[in-house]
């Protein structure tokens, strides 16, 4: 009997020693899933404050400089806050690094005003939404990113006079047939945070409204077919539109009136009235001819005459 | 053998042998009968075999051999846990290491994408050969990994994906890029952000999981003492109790053959408890020293080229990029506890803290030019290769901290096989001990059953 229960014993100690520890480990959890880009907010569409005349600016004046002026001089460069991804407008050329455009050109000719030199000029690049807050903390001296006067915005920053009357179009796959936003019900268009584009977007109730950063997040979205058309001011969609050739701007036309001003901060009007003056002078010696045809001319036709400054404020 | 005190007691007959039933074959209802009289037969035979003082001398034979074999068996277990344990806490740090491999390759492809972007144009070729190359290498570390360790398998499909998300979107920003389209810096930021999204915090995931195996392992060391202390008391006790009845009953002091099996187990328990004690203390000091190095290392280097890849991206965002520099001095701050972590373990470490306060010298300065307004040359700083530049800079601290890695590495893993190689010896020993205290045990209650006869 013991014989056996030691045979027993050695088989199972064999067994044992043979098959010793296994052990299995619990699946590396994984993270929870990722958000895709998500449709906008859909709070509805406030009431936009108005006034009078939002167009009106500062009128030009031989003022002594205000205490604006003084500090861009002490710091000895304009420093602007731009886009570096809106082809035409404010972007950067990948071979020579360097951010143009016709906003760009703008900020060349206040530089030029101030320091006798269009190359004082430093650009910050900041997305639709910094615009403002850039102003309001002070990160930057002046705005030129395709932003639109309006009477909302003139509360918390001052705008220049008009520099260039763009309005807000739609972009689609090129063979897409849909030409209006009332034809996209149910689709999801894409428009940059913060802009009036998408505030107007939010007003066509049957859209999907998807936000992005900038309109070039837009455009990356529109390629990935996460999004089905793009809104936004003419100027920018044909900038997008001349980086994809299976994209095109409709032919309907513009459903905005898109004024486009330079931002400034809002506690002096003197520097406001110094940059209208500049903008007063380009439009009327050809220089702002020749930036419009140099960026605009070939995606936009012939140049249109240049919006009439309107003062009063 | 035995040591006789007086003689032998008097051999007490066993009780006369039930007579057999009768087995007679009988139709169905008999069977019962038949059966029920097999198991009585039965019964009143190990009953018979097992009465009287013989019959305990048996018992007590077949407690003690039984206990010994148990010992036997329960302490090899012992020692295979313990090596086990160890090989797999061995085999879950390569597995560690291969993640950290992938995490660092993943983070520096990253650093050398967006670099070579912001030279703008055509992007240097040493650059875009480096990019390949860390992307290739993590590529080819996920599927080691995937095989090494089933339990990651899920986490490292997931991983793969990813990782060919983003070198898609790298290759669109390339393209994009090369034909002077500004929407190729949207693709690079998208898979730049695309990475640090859902790539990284499943390689955190996975290193995570498999830190915490490996100190599960490292812990169940331990439980080799269980076996081993738990079968050699039980044993002793079985034994003792067994010489202790039989020292009564036979007026013999010692049975020496059993004392010789308990004398030995004694020896297996004590002599083994101290072996695997010493694997505890050299599994500590690995612990402590070598491992805790490599894991400083790793995370250091990882931190280090997330700093690297925000400092380039801070530049692309040109004037907004705060958050990317806040990023950076975040990724910095984890890499200079992490490298004195590491200097206060080994010395060996600090060549890779020296070069990596060469490295953020050179960051400071790219962050005065750039806060100053003078961009061009942050990016010239940045970008450059020749000597001082951020690049040189950083790629001595990226040798001198691989160099110390792979050697903390080497070093953790040879002392785990150096700290478990007496232990399948030690599982053969405590088994053989039990076989022969079990045979010694058979052998020492025989000669007391022998005066029966």
């Amino acid at each position: 009997m013991s014989r056996r229960i030691t045979i027993a014993a050695l088989l199972a100690g064999a067994l044992l020693l043979a098959g010793c520890g296994s052990s299995e480990y619990e699946a590396t959890p994984l993270p929870g899933a990722t958000a895709s880009p998500s449709p906008a907010p859909s709070s509805a569409p406030t009431a936009a404050p108005t006034c009078a005349n939002e167009l009106a600016s500062y009128a030009p004046a031989n003022e002594p400089e205000g205490a604006q002026l003084a500090k861009i001089r002490k710091q000895g460069r304009l420093i602007a806050g731009v886009s570096a991804d809106t082809l035409l407008l404010g972007a950067r050329n990948p071979v020579s690094n360097a951010i143009e455009g016709f906003d760009i050109d703008m900020l060349h000719m206040v530089a030029d005003a101030i320091f006798g030199d269009p190359n004082k000029l430093e650009l910050k690049v900041i997305t639709s939404a910094q615009r403002i807050p850039a102003l309001t903390d002070g990160t930057v001296d002046i705005v030129a990113r395709n932003m639109t006067i309006n009477c909302a915005r003139w509360q918390q920053i001052a705008f220049s006079a008009e520099y260039y009357h763009s309005g807000q179009k739609l972009l689609v796959s090129s063979k897409s047939p849909e030409t209006t936003l009332d034809q996209l019900s149910g689709k999801r268009v894409c428009a940059p945070n913060a802009s009036t584009s998408l505030e107007k977007l939010k007003q066509f109730t049957k859209v999907v409204p998807v936000a992005a950063d900038t309109h070039t997040g837009c455009l990356v979205m529109f390629q990935q077919g996460k999004v089905y058309a793009i809104t936004g001011d003419d100027t920018v969609l044909a900038g997008l539109a001349a980086q994809d050739p299976y994209a095109k701007v409709t032919k309907a036309p513009a459903f905005t009136a898109e004024p486009y001003g330079l931002g400034m901060p809002k506690n002096d009007p003197n520097f406001v009235r110094f940059v209208n003056k500049v903008l007063e002078d380009a439009k009327a010696d050809g220089r702002w001819k020749a930036a419009y045809d140099r960026w605009l001319a070939e995606a936009l036709g012939p140049a249109p005459a240049p919006p009439r400054p309107v003062y009063g404020r | 053998m035995s040591v006789t005190r007086t003689a032998p007691a008097a051999p007490q007959p066993g009780p006369a042998p039930t007579p057999a039933p009768s087995t007679t074959a009988a139709p169905a209802p008999a069977r019962q009968i038949s059966a029920s009289g097999v198991a009585g037969r039965a019964v009143a035979v190990v009953r018979s075999w097992l009465s009287g003082t013989p019959g305990r001398m048996r018992l007590a034979l077949i407690a003690s051999a039984a206990a010994s074999v148990l010992f036997g068996i329960a302490a090899a277990q012992g020692f295979a846990e313990a090596g086990g344990a160890l090989s797999r806490a061995d085999a879950n740090t390569a597995q560690l290491v291969r993640l950290q491999a992938i995490h660092t390759n993943l983070v520096r492809a990253d650093a050398v994408a967006t670099n070579a972007f912001l030279v703008g144009g055509l992007e240097p070729a040493d650059q875009r050969q480096e990019y390949e190359n860390a992307l290739s290498e993590a590529s080819r570390l996920i599927t080691d990994a995937a095989r090494s360790q089933p339990a990651d398998n899920a986490a490292l499909a997931e991983l793969n994906t990813a990782l060919v998300n983003y070198s898609g979107l790298v290759e669109q920003a390339r393209a994009n890029n090369r034909q002077g389209l500004p929407v190729g810096a949207q693709y690079l930021r998208d898979a730049s952000s695309g990475l640090r999204l859902t790539a990284l915090p499943l390689l955190e995931n996975l290193v995570t999981a498999n830190e915490n195996r490996v100190t599960t392992e490292f812990d169940g060391i331990g439980r080799g003492y269980i076996w081993l202390s738990a079968s050699g008391l039980v044993a002793l006790v079985v034994i003792g109790g067994s010489m202790l009845w039989l020292a009564r009953r036979t007026h013999r002091y010692i049975n020496m053959p059993l004392a010789i099996g308990g004398v030995g187990i004694l020896l297996a328990t004590i002599v083994g408890s101290a072996a695997l004690s010493n694997v505890g203390v050299a599994v500590d000091d690995i612990r402590k020293g070598p491992y805790a190095s490599t894991l400083a290392l790793a995370q250091a280097r990882i931190s280090a080229y997330d700093a690297k890849s925000n400092e380039s991206l801070t530049l692309i965002a040109r004037g907004s990029g705060a958050a990317f520099e806040k990023a950076w001095v975040a990724a910095a701050e984890q890499v200079d506890q992490r490298l004195d972590t590491a200097v206060a373990l080994s010395d060996d470490a600090q060549p890779s803290r020296d070069a990596w306060s060469g490295y953020t010298n050179v960051h400071q300065e790219i962050r005065r030019l750039d806060n100053g307004g003078d961009w061009n040359s942050a990016v010239t700083l940045a970008i450059g290769t020749g000597e001082g530049s951020s690049n040189s800079q950083f790629d001595a601290f990226d040798r001198a901290s691989s160099e110390v890695l792979d050697s903390s590495v080497q070093q953790t893993r040879s002392e785990l096989a150096d700290a478990g190689n007496t232990l399948p010896l030690w599982r053969w020993v405590c088994f053989a001990v039990g076989l022969l205290a079990a045979l010694c045990a058979w052998w020492g209650v025989s000669q007391r059953l022998e005066e029966y006869r």
